[in-house]
């Protein structure tokens, strides 16, 4: 998945010569909470509502006027991604600056951008969160070919796989993690037992004879 | 006299031999009450309109409906959620959807015409996105019919006993002011179709008015029936329907192959009790049921002759026909009990009960919390 796949675009920006009263009704207008700052369609900046605040608290020791110039609040010389940077750098990126969006960036030209929230969409997207489906949760020994014979089994089975996650649990032993297109997991689960597998949800019924 | 509402077409929704939405379970209810001696004497409905549908549906969905129903190839159509595993093609499915539909929507026009209690012996498919096919149910039955009557005036309670999440449901009507939803499902941590989280609280004049109660897989009886009064009072002290929408799924029954509640009969009898009792006390006795999940071929049967039961107030028989057991058993297979109701202790003691009814007390509060903040 790219920043282009997830990007808001087209984006919403700002002059540097406009003020922070304006750049405020805008965000409130538009609901949104990051403005690329751009002059004479150059990216010389980001305003966040953040930004705002803190520039005009009155727990500022010198707070900002309503009428002051954005440009003298934004970030300025912003970090961007480009369209075709995988999404999980993009976050990287975020997470080790501690910042809030990326404006994209493509040979010069600002073409969208993506902030925390869109990440959290690629997030539900990556692991099939946002389409009706069953969750299973699988134990795998850690070595070549176990993640191919869980596959293996549910193929022609007619079973839609949206996503599979896996994560190591220990030294010797891997989580999948998958979420499939069906009403029908819980029948899944126990044929998977039955063959041999480790499943960990949906969990066995020891309640029933 | 209270209405039932069926149709043989509704027999014509089948997905095929092996597939656990079958209509013989309600072939099997219909013919345990005709061994009780009860004869049903159902309202015919129509099938519902190609308008009808789109009104709760997208144009595009019901096109591919229609195109693969008369067995035109559609590229995209698991875009649409069919030709999958749960909801393979069959030739003729748009009509016996919409048969399916309008008979609950026919159930809607019985109660603005003055009828009381009214139960459709079929539909339910309450996964049906406005999009998008899902979990067995093609056309949104219940959006339909609950449409209908918001649209005449009418502010619809709309419950779901279904184990799992009326998505389809909640979403056709998320931002809808005049109509609350209440799902009781198993939580979907893992469980289709993965939503009904607490903090779904519908949108825009809809805000706190959709809620959700995710349970813990194993939850009994007694820790279901307390989550459902203590969401259901606190409910209807802040929205007053004037009719309530049932989809009684049987499929939180303790015996159902795809979840994992633990409700006994006895438990779904205090339930439609219940159910029964809320209705007249709020909305004068109005109530529409539909069938819903329920794929214990032992079980489900007898839940929807048990609602049909109580809704004329008849009582519940103690022994199943000896006749009617042989019967299904043979054709089906599955193993039968002798008496109508589960015997006292039919399943093994739930290890961690008391752990499962705190969490799910606390799920219970944190909906509340929040929920009632949108109230006044």
């Amino acid at each position: 998945m790219l920043v282009q796949d997830i990007m808001t675009s087209p984006v919403q920006f700002i002059a540097p010569n406009v003020t922070l009263q304006d750049a405020y009704q805008m965000m409130q207008e538009k609901g949104i909470r990051h403005l690329p700052v751009l002059d004479n369609g150059r990216l010389v900046g980001v305003i966040t509502d953040r930004d705002l605040r803190l520039a005009t608290s009155a727990l500022s020791p010198a707070p900002f006027s309503p009428g002051a110039n954005v440009s003298a609040v934004m970030s300025r010389t912003p970090l961007t991604a480009a369209p075709s940077d995988p999404v999980e750098d993009a976050a990287r990126t975020m997470r080790e600056r501690k910042i809030g969006c990326l404006p994209v960036d493509d040979n010069g030209r600002l073409v969208g951008i993506i902030t925390g929230l869109d990440l959290l969409d690629a997030l539900m997207r990556m692991t099939g969160a946002d389409k009706p489906s069953g969750r299973l949760e699988v134990r795998l020994a850690d070595r070549p070919g176990e993640l191919a014979r869980l596959a293996g089994f549910m193929s022609g089975l007619d079973l839609n796989i949206h996503s599979i996650l896996t994560y190591p649990e220990d030294s010797e032993k891997t989580r999948a993690v998958l979420r499939i297109g069906s009403i029908e997991v819980r029948l899944l689960a126990e044929d998977l037992r039955r063959a041999g597998f480790d499943v960990l949800w949906p969990p066995a019924r020891p309640c029933l004879p | 006299m209270p209405s039932v509402i069926y149709h043989p077409a509704y027999r014509n929704y089948d997905f095929g031999k092996h597939h656990p939405f079958s209509p013989v379970r309600v072939e099997m209810a219909l013919d345990l009450l005709d061994a009780l001696g009860y004869t049903v004497n159902p309202v015919q409905p129509e099938p519902a309109t190609r308008a009808d549908i789109l009104s709760v549906h997208e144009e595009n969905f019901v096109n591919c409906v229609e195109a693969l129903s008369s067995e035109v190839d559609v590229p995209d159509s698991a875009r649409y959620g069919l030709g999958t595993r749960d909801n393979p093609v069959f030739p003729g499915m748009d009509e016996a959807a919409r048969w399916i539909a309008g008979g609950t929507l026919h159930g809607a026009r019985l109660i603005e015409q003055g009828e009381r209690r009214v139960l459709q012996l079929g539909g339910g498919l309450h996964h049906a996105r406005r999009d998008v096919a899902s979990g067995f149910c093609i056309y949104n039955d219940l959006a339909v019919a609950i449409r209908y009557l918001s649209q005449r005036g009418f502010w619809v309670a709309y419950l779901d006993v279904d184990v799992h999440h009326g998505d389809g449901v909640q979403q056709i009507l998320y931002e809808d002011m005049h109509v609350m939803t209440v799902s009781l499902h198993e939580s979907g941590r893992y469980l289709f179709p993965g939503t009904g989280d607490i903090h779904e609280l519908g949108s825009g004049p809809g805000r706190g008015l959709k809620l959700n109660i995710p349970l813990e897989p194993f939850t009994e009886g007694e820790s279901y029936l307390e989550t459902f009064e203590k969401v259901m009072s606190a409910a209807l002290g802040q929205f007053r329907p004037g009719v309530f929408v049932v989809q009684a799924g049987a499929d939180a029954h303790f015996d159902d192959p795809l979840a994992d509640l633990m409700l006994t009969t006895h438990d779904y009898e205090t339930l439609f009790n219940r159910i029964l009792h809320l209705a007249d006390t709020f909305a004068a006795g109005r109530v529409l049921f539909t069938l819903g999940g329920g794929y214990s071929l032992c079980a489900a049967p007898r839940i929807w002759a048990m609602l049909y039961l109580m809704i004329h107030d008849l009582p519940v028989p103690e022994r199943l026909p000896a006749a009617w057991c042989d019967r299904w058993s043979r054709i089906t297979g599955a193993w039968m009990p002798e008496e109508f109701h589960d015997p006292d202790l039919c399943y093994r003691p739930v290890t961690n009960r008391e752990e499962i009814i705190l969490r799910n007390r606390h799920v219970v509060r944190r909906l509340l919390d929040s929920a009632s903040h949108y109230w006044v």
